[in-house]
C-alpha cells in the first residue's frame, strides 16, 4: 500500500519550550513547521501552502492569535485554525469565534489527547471542505457543459434536420431527376452528420459517467481494426495511410479512452485533407517505452489557423467550414487523455498539414 | 417590388445554400444569386464589390458558423462604409430556438428580420413583399 503523506500542521508560540515540546510529542503523527513569531508562521505558509491545521497561541508580543487568524483567513482560507490560550480570556475568544477565525479552542496546559483529537477533527473537517470546494467546482462545470449542450442540440441536431426538411419540401415541387439525386446526396451528408454528433454524445457520456477498464493493451490488435477501416476511407479519398507500432513491453490503460482518441484523430486527419493534393498521407506510429505510450498523427492535410489552434480542443468549437464537424471530436480526445493521465499537443501550419502528439503513461 | 431580385446566401451547409438557392429561383424573380459557406469571404466580397446602386441586394445568413459565426459577421459588416452598408438587406435565417440567440438579433440595427429554418417559399415570398 501506498506510504500515506502525513498531515502538515504549523504551530506559532512564543515560548520556545512549547514548541520544542510539541514537536517532540507529534512528530511521528504529522509534519510538524514551528514559529516563534508571525513573521516566521508566515514564512511557513508561504513555503507550504498546503498547511492544513495551523495552531496558534494566543498571547504573543507582536499579535494575538485571534490577529493573525483574522490577517491570514483571505490568503489561506482551507487552513483549519485552532486557537491555545493559557489565560481563560473569553473576550478574546469570544471575537474569534464570532469573527469565524477559529474552528477549535484548546485550553493550556494542553494534553496530548486534547491536541490529537483537535488536529484530526480539524483534518476531518479540512477534507470535507476541499471535498465539498471540488464537487462544487465540478458540478459548476456540469452546467456550464449542460447549457452549451442544449445550445449546440439546437443547432447540432435540429440543423441536419431542418436542412433535410427543407430538401423534401423542394424535392416535391421538382420534375429533374439529377437535380433530386444531388439533393439526395446532400440530404445523406446531414444523416450522417447527425448521426456523427449522436456517436459523439455517445463517447462523452461513456468517457464522463462509465467506469475506466483497465486492462493489457495490445497496439498492434488495436491498431489493426483501425487500420481495415481507415485504408477503406485512404483508397476513396486517395490518401497514402502509413502506420508503425513499436511496443516491446506491457502496457496498461483503458481501451476504450484509446478508441476514442486514436479514431477521432486518424478521423480528422483524414477528413481535413486539401482534396486536390497529389500526396495526400496520413501517418499513425506508436512507441511504447519506459511505461509511456507516445501516440503521434500525422498529416499533410490543411492545417490549423495559429490565431484559432488555443480553441480546438473546446467543446463544439469548430475551426473550419470544410466538411462536417461536429466540434465534439478533440474535446472528447482531450478528455480521455487527461483522464488516462496523459498529455496532448499539436503541431500545425495552414496549408501544410498537422502533427498531434499524444503521450499516456501506463497504469 | 422589383422585377428581379439579387441574393447573397451565407451558410456553411452546402445543402442550405442549395435550399435557398432553389427557393429563391422557384419565385421567378431571381436576379443575381451567390452563395458562400465562409462567412469571412462573403465579407470580403461584400467590402471589395461595387456597392448595388438601385435595389438592394439581400443577404440570407446563418447564425451558428464555424470560425466566423452570423453575430460576428454583422459586426463586421456595421463597420464597413455606410454607402456599402446601405446596398444590402441582411436577415438572419436560423434553426436557433435560443432565446439569446432571438434576443441578440434585436442589438443589431443592419438585421432586417429574423427568419427560421428552413427557408420556405411563402417565408421568401413576404420578404419580398417587404421590398
Amino acid at each position: 500500500m501506498d506510504k500515506i503523506e502525513k498531515i502538515k500542521i504549523l504551530y506559532i508560540d512564543d515560548e520556545v519550550n512549547n514548541l520544542h515540546g510539541f514537536k517532540a510529542s507529534f512528530r511521528f503523527d504529522y509534519t510538524i513547521y514551528i514559529a516563534e513569531n508571525v513573521t516566521e508562521a508566515l514564512k511557513h505558509l508561504e513555503q507550504h501552502p498546503d498547511i492544513r491545521v495551523i495552531l496558534s497561541d494566543q498571547r504573543m508580543p507582536d499579535k494575538t492569535g485571534v490577529q493573525f487568524f483574522g490577517d491570514i483567513r483571505e490568503k489561506y482560507p482551507n487552513a483549519v485554525r485552532i486557537l491555545i490560550t493559557g489565560y481563560t480570556d473569553i473576550e478574546s475568544v469570544i471575537d474569534a469565534i464570532n469573527l469565524g477565525n477559529i474552528y477549535r479552542y484548546i485550553k493550556k496546559p494542553w494534553t496530548d489527547t486534547d491536541i490529537k483529537t483537535a488536529v484530526d477533527q480539524a483534518n476531518q473537517y479540512y477534507l470535507t471542505t476541499s471535498m465539498l470546494a471540488i464537487k462544487n467546482q465540478e458540478l459548476q462545470k456540469a452546467y456550464d457543459e449542460l447549457d452549451k449542450f442544449a445550445y449546440s442540440v439546437t443547432h447540432d441536431m435540429r440543423g441536419p434536420l431542418l436542412s433535410i426538411l427543407g430538401a423534401i419540401n423542394i424535392a416535391q415541387g421538382i420534375n429533374d431527376l439529377a437535380d433530386i439525386r444531388e439533393m439526395l446526396g446532400m440530404m445523406d451528408k446531414s444523416v450522417q452528420k447527425l448521426d456523427t454528433f449522436i456517436q459523439s454524445i455517445h463517447d462523452y457520456y461513456n468517457l464522463n459517467r462509465g467506469q475506466m477498464k483497465i486492462s493489457d493493451i495490445k497496439f498492434d490488435d488495436l491498431v489493426a481494426d483501425l487500420k481495415d477501416i481507415y485504408d477503406i476511407t485512404g483508397r476513396t479519398d486517395h490518401t497514402a495511410f502509413d502506420v508503425s507500432v513499436t511496443q516491446t513491453e506491457n502496457f496498461r490503460s483503458d481501451e476504450m479512452s484509446l478508441r476514442i482518441v486514436l479514431n477521432n484523430l486518424l478521423s480528422n486527419a483524414f477528413k481535413y485533407q486539401r482534396k486536390a493534393l497529389d500526396n495526400k498521407f496520413v501517418k499513425l506510429d506508436i512507441q511504447v517505452s519506459n511505461g509511456n505510450a507516445c501516440i503521434e498523427v500525422k498529416d499533410n492535410g490543411i492545417g490549423i489557423d495559429e490565431a484559432n489552434v488555443n480553441k480546438i480542443f473546446n467543446m463544439f468549437y469548430r475551426a473550419t467550414s470544410e466538411e462536417m464537424g461536429s466540434g465534439f471530436g478533440l474535446y472528447n480526445v482531450k478528455d480521455a487523455i487527461s483522464k488516462l493521465g496523459g498529455e496532448i499537443t499539436v503541431d500545425t501550419k495552414l496549408n501544410e498539414g498537422s502533427t498531434f502528439k499524444v503521450t499516456i503513461p501506463s497504469k | 417590388m422589383p422585377d428581379t431580385v439579387n441574393f447573397i446566401i451565407i451558410d456553411d451547409s452546402k445543402l442550405d445554400c442549395f435550399i435557398a438557392d432553389k427557393i429563391i429561383r422557384n419565385t421567378g424573380k431571381a436576379g443575381d444569386i451567390k452563395s458562400f459557406t465562409v462567412a469571412a469571404e462573403a465579407l470580403d466580397f461584400i467590402s471589395k464589390a461595387p456597392p448595388p446602386v438601385s435595389d438592394k441586394t439581400n443577404v440570407l445568413l446563418d447564425i451558428q458558423m464555424p470560425v466566423m459565426n452570423g453575430f460576428e459577421f454583422v459586426e463586421a459588416f456595421e463597420k464597413l462604409p455606410e454607402d456599402i452598408r446601405n446596398g444590402y438587406n441582411v436577415y438572419m435565417l436560423s434553426s436557433s430556438i435560443n432565446e439569446n440567440d432571438l434576443n441578440r438579433v434585436k442589438h443589431y440595427p443592419s438585421i432586417k428580420q429574423f427568419l427560421n429554418k428552413p427557408l420556405t417559399s411563402s417565408a421568401l415570398a413576404q420578404v419580398l413583399e417587404g421590398l
